[in-house]
């Protein structure tokens, strides 16, 4: 398993996993990296299928990586550095997409079938490789040339309610060799903190919300969580940016935001990019989480509503 | 590192010491072994080598890579690359007094801190350190540190947002600040710098290798590929980089980048360590996870980069340095082609790999082997016979002097003798005259061939006692004591004398006589029937034997051939070989492939010799004797105008084009005057003479003029006395004497080439001064 992300939020536990780790040892196709499943489930229970509910199709992890020059010395960072290039594009062609921030990179999570006009429309702007037989060569003549027209350019507004709980989070990783000293940390913290979560309950209209990340994505670690819980691992274990930065979150969506609707992620993102903000971007199986710098949060929070209230 | 493998540097100035390094760093001090025992705490690393631990460092925690200071430096001063990505200096000396006190201790902290996978220090500055880090979303993963820095001008504000840091003891040592910052938002995996230029960087980044130019940061040059791991270059050949990617290394041309000029065999287990030897040319170490052999790869004959398709020759070894699996190995820096290998469990073994013996004799007769860096050569004791005995000295000689031709020679005579023999038998005629050659060869003058120690006087005596009684005891004695004769002639003489009439084996098989006068022999005293069972068994013996003087019965002939095949398979000597072979007329003798093979061979071996005149002129007598061996033509002389070639010998070869045999090519007395393209002077075109420089007569004679209407031309000067009715040399066109010159020279071209140039007609005929 090559692709396994776990999030818990307030509603649920959000897991991505690829086809290798979902269908199990044995019986799953050779592991299929780049290839991974969204599957959310409802429940804390994993184990019991019938608490599991999986998304209908098959998602790609599509990842940008600047070999190809073009990005160098450009400050804003995540979501809002391919806000133009990726996201924008993607929204434009109504094709639904499910975000998932780490420490290392930001993956884009794209439905299989969709994948064609994918590549059509990120051929614009990007050069699309293949890998084939362990080494990537570029990929051309991606087939699909109809049907296409050019988009118009039209305002996002942010159509979903937003919300801004008050803890800070922090983006960190740690060293592959070190997980196994952390492990009964880790699961403590992500499935047995009713203890310290009661406690915070108590705060939860004064704006706390229990949110905790955790990927291993191709080797690499990455963590999201806020400073109460990082306070809970040992010193210098975790790694974390030398200026210490923490950030706030915006959530998204009021009701639970299905999978079919196109744009959210434009919505946000291109304010932030505009701003120069940098982002991270995680999306669940009900919410999208935007994490900002704390100390941008009012500024992005009111130019997000102003584009809400353009709607009206 | 951190964990179970241990690894193992050698300090690039002392080369008496070494660092392996796991959970800490050990350095050791290696000696040689002067007695069989062991110093107390020393061990044994190989049978002439003991090592001391001399300290221990454990102050660097979370070890990922360690690069030692590539200055000269006493104590040892070595950078770590730790799990979070910070970079520590520290040091195994115990000094603290030194110079680079000031160095140890600090730190160089990356703005998000992930592993630090790889340290290269700058090869010609050796105050930059490049670190390679781990992905990060937004940060860069090659930071560039200066380590002679002063500390980070933000480390005030930095401090007040480090929560880190905050047990750092030494938070004034921290460095945040890198000289440069490269591969945003990717992994770097390996780096190397370019020994071209300071400001090189090669890096192994996450799917790609890239070449980082510090002088245009935004600008790099990349390739995508895997084997991003280990990037090393060759220390002999800067051009040169290897890279791998689980079991299978690539080789690069970094003139060349598109893809890797060379990649080696795979290995069943993923690669651990990719070393270039720093003390001989092209061999590349390699070793797998859970090996106990290293491979080599000797690239010695590789010196270019190769073209698109050839895959250059390789030689793969493999070297087994001890029992256990190794978990990692390090070149020593300065000593040949030696190396220490460390095991999982810290045993370490100290290790030269031999180098292979290469042989290779030189076209002369001496031999030449190296062995590392010693050359080594024999030449043969000037013992002058046993030179001599030697095939290829002898050929060599003898195709220095002119010996071909006699040899050649006699073998015609010999040959022509024994033909007029056996035609003499037949008929009949002169038969006296053989018979007296025959008496006189083969009794007296033979005879005093082998004249030694031999009194022909006692030998006369004894011939004297001649009887023609059958048992007589002159005949017994002779018939015994002739075998003790060394002459063969006499000894033959004797046995004809004491032989029963009708047996003459003694004479017949007597074989160191010369075969022509055993043959002549034969021809006189034997009848048909003898002389044909005679003939055929000594042409087979001679054939068996390789016995040259067998051609006599042979002739050049399909059972020559045979005969020359036992012979060189038995001394070697093509020379003779082709020589002889080229002498045979009838071409299936020259087309046997065997005979081609000799002829082949002879002509390489003048080629290894460098006799490139004696080839040429071998090459010539050939072409004389087999006209089909004639090379074809390789410089062709082609016509400006239409490009065809106007080459005479070209008229030979049937199907080129039209035949040539109409312009008068064959020897007749036309052939001077083609002097215009047999290709297309059918093209009638005029012929103009360029007379506009008449004003410089001297030069503007030998100027090349041509008309620009039929392009014929020649000699300004004689073109103009060709005009102008003034003969006097005209070179290509002695045979006309006809005065009325208004078309061209060139025959069959009736181009009026004065007629045209309407200022031809006022020169004066006088001032033309050839």
């Amino acid at each position: 398993c090559k692709f396994f992300s776990l999030t818990e939020t307030p509603e649920d536990y959000t897991i991505i996993v690829d086809e290798e780790g979902f269908l199990g040892d044995g019986r799953g196709s050779p592991c299929l990296s780049d290839k991974p499943l969204c599957s959310p489930s409802v429940s804390a229970e994993l184990p019991s299928s019938e608490h599991l509910s999986v998304a209908d199709a098959t998602w790609l992890a599509l990842n940008v990586v600047s070999g190809g020059g073009g990005f160098s010395g450009s400050q804003p960072i995540g979501v809002t550095k391919i806000a133009k290039s990726v996201i924008a594009p993607l929204a434009d062609q109504n094709i639904s997409v499910f975000m998932l921030s780490t420490y290392q990179t930001d993956f884009i999570l794209v439905r299989e079938r969709d994948l064609p006009f994918v590549m059509h429309t990120l051929a614009a702007e990007f050069t699309i490789l293949r890998v084939v037989n362990g080494e990537t060569v570029a990929a051309d003549d991606l087939g699909i040339t109809n049907g296409f027209v050019k988009p118009k350019l039209v305002q996002r507004p942010v159509i979903h309610p937003l919300s801004s709980p008050s803890n800070m989070f922090c983006v960190t990783s740690l060293d592959p060799d070190t997980l196994p000293t952390v492990a009964t940390l880790l699961m403590d913290v992500m499935f047995y903190s009713n203890g310290v979560k009661d406690s915070v309950v108590g705060n939860e209209d004064s704006g706390h919300i229990r949110f905790f990340s955790f990927s291993l994505i191709e080797g690499y670690i990455s963590l999201v969580m806020d400073v109460q819980t990082q306070q809970r691992f040992p010193n210098n274990l975790l790694f974390t940016s030398a200026s210490g930065e923490l950030w706030k979150m915006v959530r998204i969506g009021g009701q639970p935001l299905g999978f079919d609707e196109c744009g959210i992620v434009a919505q946000i993102s291109e304010p932030l990019a505009a701003a120069d903000i940098p982002a991270y971007y995680i999306s669940t199986f009900k919410f999208d989480h935007a994490l900002v710098p704390e100390e941008n949060i009012n500024g992005v929070v009111n130019a997000l509503q102003v584009s809400q209230a353009e709607k009206h | 590192m951190s964990g179970s493998k241990p690894d193992i540097l050698w300090a690039p100035h002392h080369v008496d010491r070494f660092v392996v390094c796991d959970s800490e760093l050990s350095l050791y001090h290696i000696e040689s072994a002067v007695s069989s025992e062991l110093k107390a705490g020393s061990l044994r690393l190989s049978e002439e080598t003991t090592a001391t631990l001399l300290s221990i460092n454990s102050d660097t925690p979370y070890m990922k890579c360690v690069a030692w200071y590539p200055k000269y430096d006493p104590e040892c001063l070595l950078a770590v690359g730790q799990a979070n990505g910070r970079v520590v200096l520290t040091s195994l000396g115990q000094d603290h007094n030194s110079k680079s006190k000031d160095l140890i201790g600090k730190e160089f902290v990356p703005k998000h801190a992930r592993q630090c996978n790889t340290l290269a220090w700058n090869p010609l500055d050796s105050n930059w350190l490049a670190a390679g880090l781990d992905k990060h979303r937004a940060d860069f993963s090659v930071l560039i540190w200066d380590i002679s820095s002063k500390y980070a001008p933000e480390t005030a504000v930095a401090a007040e947002k480090v929560r880190l840091s905050t047990g750092d003891p030494e938070a004034g040592l921290v460095v945040t600040k890198p000289l440069y910052e490269l591969g945003q938002n990717d992994a770097c995996l390996s780096l190397c710098w370019l020994p071209r230029d300071q400001k090189l960087l090669l890096a192994g980044m996450h799917r790609n290798l890239a070449i980082f130019d510090l002088r245009n940061t935004s600008q790099k040059i990349f390739v995508n590929t895997k084997a991003v791991q280990g990037v090393t270059v060759d220390p002999y050949f800067h051009d040169r980089v290897a890279s791998f990617y689980e079991g299978q290394v690539a080789i690069w041309d970094l003139r060349k980048f598109e893809k890797p000029v060379l990649t080696l065999t795979e290995q069943p287990k993923p690669l651990t360590k990719v070393a270039w030897c720093p003390t001989r040319t092209g061999l590349l170490a390699t070793l797998t996870r859970d090996s106990n052999i290293i491979r080599l790869y000797d690239m010695q004959h590789t010196p270019t980069p190769i073209g698109d398709e050839t895959e250059p020759t390789i030689i793969e070894r493999s070297v087994q340095p001890c029992e256990n699996y190794i978990a990692s190995f390090a070149w020593h820096p300065t000593s040949q082609n030696r190396m220490v290998v460390v095991t999982p469990n810290r045993t370490m073994s100290d290790f030269t790999v031999f180098e292979r013996i290469s042989l290779a004799w030189s076209p002369v007769t001496s031999l030449m082997w190296a062995c590392g860096r010693h050359l080594y050569e024999c030449t043969e004791e000037g013992k002058a016979s046993s030179l001599e005995k030697d095939i290829a000295t002898k050929m060599r000689l003898r195709a220095l002097s002119r010996w071909f031709r006699c040899q050649v020679c006699l073998f015609q005579l010999g040959y022509m003798q024994l033909s007029a023999s056996a035609v003499a038998r037949r008929t009949e005629i002169k038969y006296s005259e053989f018979t007296q050659y025959i008496s006189s060869e083969i009794l007296f003058g033979k005879v005093t061939m082998y004249e030694g120690d031999l009194n022909l006087n006692v030998v006369a005596m004894a011939l004297s006692g001649y009887t023609d009684e059958k048992n007589s005891l002159w005949r017994e004695m002779c018939s015994t004591l002739r075998l003790q004769l060394n002459n063969p002639y006499l000894c033959a003489m004797f046995a004809f004398l004491t032989s029963e009439s009708g047996s003459y084996d003694g004479v017949l098989y007597e074989n160191n006589m010369a075969v022509r006068d055993r043959v002549a022999f034969a021809c006189k005293f034997l009848n048909d029937a003898q002389l044909n069972r005679f003939i055929e068994k000594l042409t087979n013996e001679m054939k068996d034997a390789g016995n040259l003087e067998g051609i006599l019965l042979t002739g050049l002939t399909k059972d020559g051939v045979d005969l020359m095949e036992s012979y060189v398979d038995r001394t070697g000597d093509v020379q003779t070989a082709s020589y002889c072979m080229l002498q045979g007329s009838p071409s299936e003798v020259l087309k046997d492939e065997r005979v081609q093979y000799w002829i082949e061979n002879y002509r390489n071996l003048l080629d290894a010799w460098r006799f490139w005149h004696k080839r040429a002129e071998f090459d010539i007598h050939r072409s004389k004797l087999d006209p089909s061996s004639k090379p074809l033509a390789q410089v062709f002389v082609s016509c400006n105008f239409c490009g065809k070639s106007i080459s005479y010998s070209c008229s030979a070869i049937p199907h080129q084009g039209r035949g040539f045999s109409q312009y008068g090519v064959s020897g007749s007395p036309t052939k001077s005057k083609v002097t215009s393209c047999p290709g297309c002077r059918g093209s009638k075109s005029d012929e103009k003479v360029d007379l506009s420089k008449d004003k410089k007569l001297a030069q503007f004679n030998n100027w090349f003029t041509w008309c620009h209407n039929c392009r014929h031309g020649g000699h300004a000067g004689h073109m103009l006395s060709w005009f102008s009715f003034i003969l006097h040399v005209f070179p290509f066109y002695l045979l006309s004497l006809s005065r009325d010159h208004t078309e061209c020279p060139v025959s069959a071209c009736s181009c009026k080439c004065m007629q045209l140039d309407t200022t031809g007609n006022l020169i004066p005929a006088e001032t033309v001064q050839v």
